[in-house]
């Protein structure tokens, strides 16, 4: 495998990884929450296939399932039990656990392909966010010029002074974490690099002769800039893009990791990284799949970028 | 030089003040009482105003600010909320801990880099370049919380040849200086591994993309014409040329060494500013708060200057051109 094998994938592997996103929740065997049974489907390896039963008001995960004269014998919490047939109201159902179960007994593959769609989503939306104000704040500066152009370039200045992670953290902590918060804390500091950018292009832009002559033609400053500007910097905007997408999805998992993320029925693939963490000792599956998962998305997303950009970029180092 | 310097420490004072303004406001704004998590259910309201009295919060709004700012110019960064201790010996504590950790990352991270870039850029396109190229575009994708939990698994569960967490094992102090040095590296040897992998990679990609560009440029070719050995035009003259834009991500490096130290000095229990920060903001500490950012962007803006300086040095325009 060769690096422009690997950058040629890396819009393949991206678009897998959007449709896997759009489709998780009807893909996903379980519901990212469903704790069937806490103490028989707990930390069960990859690839097992069980059964569950249900015996009165519970419902059982047992492995090694067989029949016997009296009724049922298994495997469940490292046990060899028995249940009388009598007992057993409904049953046997398979069940299925692709990458293996959680420390609290839940499907990792669910958690994971839920997590996939929250961490993807948010970041896009995120994106999206730092896009809209980058752009507009950067040529706002490099359009208007005078006190816009001071007050734009202190902003920029003093977000960039603070460690991003520092301040998103202040922020999630002090404002509830909740999807909208988040959204807005992640894209609010997102755009600052951007609008530098947007500006300088502004300013080189702004008395060249297609905007002259767009100008001269009537056309307000909103049209110059996204009719004339953005078409121009659409690359800039388009490598920008997928990098803050990867650095998002970065900072996400490891605000959720903090258990600073979005709180519980979100499931992200931080909050599946902090579960493994936990369990570490016992069982490697339930981290191995959410760091794979994130490593696949930045891979993808920075090869993508590199083809996009047809140059290379500086590392990002956040 | 010194007016140079002058001009840029002074012009980042300002930036240092915005930062933390920022934060206070934020603290501000936030909603409900800071004491909420503090207090236990049967305090009475009594004891609820007291509490405020004690930490100044019953004041105005521009009161405080205005005497938490004083205090900022005298040194004092007031009493942490959580700990009941002076804000700034605490900070002043974790900060060693902290550089104990980053300073040695951040060698490792360009000593390592800037090996392996050039190494895989003077192979040009031979196995060391692949090889290089390949893994370290595969490292730089593992954020380094991430690749903290294999190597844990690894080298802590699996292999025990390493510690877990904390900075020292306990009753390190009863050992000797020399036991105890090398207990801190055993201790260090784990998250110090998982911030330096990711950041390494990331330089060495660009390190080897900008040698690259360089090699091929003519004033290498100039100097092999002159009679250099290939070893000596690759390292004095297209290295130097390659370094200027690295140094730009010196400057970068240091936010994200604190940054990314949040995660593994809370993984990995490491007492430093990372976890204090993280402390502090899960207690609502906003004395702590304030005292941590405030020291990042001081550490920020040192790491800006840092970089220029390093520009200026390795490249003699920069000098001149600044006004």
């Amino acid at each position: 495998m060769n690096p422009g094998g690997l950058r040629r994938a890396g819009p393949w592997a991206g678009l897998a990884v959007c449709l896997l996103a759009l489709a998780g929740p009807w893909i996903a065997p379980h519901p990212p929450e469903e704790q069937e049974d806490v103490a028989g489907a707990r930390l069960l390896p990859p690839w097992t296939r069980a059964q569950a039963i249900v015996a009165g008001p519970r419902t059982l995960v047992v492995t090694g399932l067989s029949r016997t004269p009296s009724g049922w014998e298994f495997d469940r919490a490292g046990r060899r039990q028995a249940l009388a047939a009598a007992d057993v109201t409904a049953g046997p159902f398979p069940r299925f656990y692709p990458l293996g179960t959680d420390g609290l007994g839940r499907d990792v593959s669910s958690r994971l392909l839920h997590g996939v769609r929250h961490s993807v989503g948010l970041a896009a939306l995120c994106v999206a966010l730092a896009l809209l104000v980058g752009v507009g704040a950067g040529a706002l500066a490099g359009l208007a010029g005078g006190w816009c152009d001071v007050v734009v370039s202190r902003a920029v200045e003093v977000l960039m002074s603070i460690p991003r992670l520092l301040l998103i953290m202040v922020c999630a902590a002090m404002f509830r974490p909740s999807i909208p918060v988040l959204v807005l804390v992640l894209g609010g500091t997102t755009w600052t690099g951007l609008a530098k950018v947007v500006r300088a292009e502004t300013l080189s832009f702004r008395d060249s002769g297609p905007a002259q002559a767009a100008r001269a033609a009537g056309s307000s400053a909103p049209r110059l800039v996204l009719r004339h500007l953005v078409p121009q910097i659409l690359p800039v905007l388009a490598v920008f893009a997928a990098l803050r997408f990867a650095d998002t999805i970065v900072l996400e998992s490891a605000l959720s990791f903090l258990g600073l993320g979005a709180p519980p029925p979100a499931v992200s693939l931080g909050d599946i990284l902090a579960s493994g963490r936990e369990t570490l000792q016992e069982a490697w599956w339930v981290a191995a799949a959410p760091g794979a998962v994130i490593t696949g998305i930045l891979l993808a997303v920075r090869s993508a970028s590199r083809g996009l950009a047809g140059l290379d970029d500086p590392p990002s180092m956040t | 030089m010194i007016g140079f310097l002058a001009r840029r420490v002074l012009s980042s004072i300002p930036l240092v003040w915005a930062a933390a303004t920022l934060v206070f406001l934020l603290a501000e704004a936030a909603p409900g009482d800071p004491f909420d998590r503090l207090r236990e259910p049967g305090v009475s309201v009594q004891t609820a105003a007291r509490m405020h009295e004690a930490f100044g919060t019953d004041r105005p709004f521009l009161v405080r600010y205005a005497d938490w700012l004083g205090g900022l110019l005298r040194g004092d960064l007031g009493t942490s909320w959580s700990y009941r201790q002076p804000a700034a010996g605490l900070i002043r504590q974790a900060a060693c801990n902290t550089l104990v950790l980053a300073g040695p990352a951040l060698v490792l991270q360009f000593a390592l880099g800037l090996a392996a870039g050039v190494a895989a850029a003077r192979s040009r396109s031979g196995f060391t370049d692949r090889g290089v190229s390949l893994a370290a575009a595969a490292l730089y994708a593992v954020p380094s919380f991430c690749l903290a939990l294999p190597l844990a698994w690894l080298l802590a569960v699996r292999l025990a040849w390493l510690p877990v967490s904390q900075m020292h094992s306990i009753g390190a102090v009863d050992m000797p200086v020399s036991w105890r040095l090398l207990d801190t590296l055993r201790h260090l040897a784990l998250p110090c591994l998982a911030l330096v992998l990711p950041a390494a990679s990331g330089i060495a990609l660009y390190v080897r993309d900008q040698m690259h560009a360089t090699l091929g440029r003519g004033f290498v070719r100039a100097a092999r014409a002159r009679g250099l050995g290939s070893r000596q035009a690759e390292l004095r003259h297209a290295l130097r040329a390659a370094l200027l834009p690295v140094t730009a991500l010196f400057g970068l490096a240091i936010p994200g060494l604190l940054g990314g130290s949040v995660a593994i000095e809370v993984l990995f229990a490491w007492p430093g500013l990372g976890r204090l920060a993280y402390q502090a903001v899960l207690a609502r500490d906003v004395p702590l708060i304030l005292g941590c950012t405030c020291l990042a962007s001081i550490l920020v803006a040192a790491g800006g200057l840092a970089a220029d300086l390093a520009a200026a040095a390795l490249d003699p325009r920069t000098r001149e051109a600044r006004p």
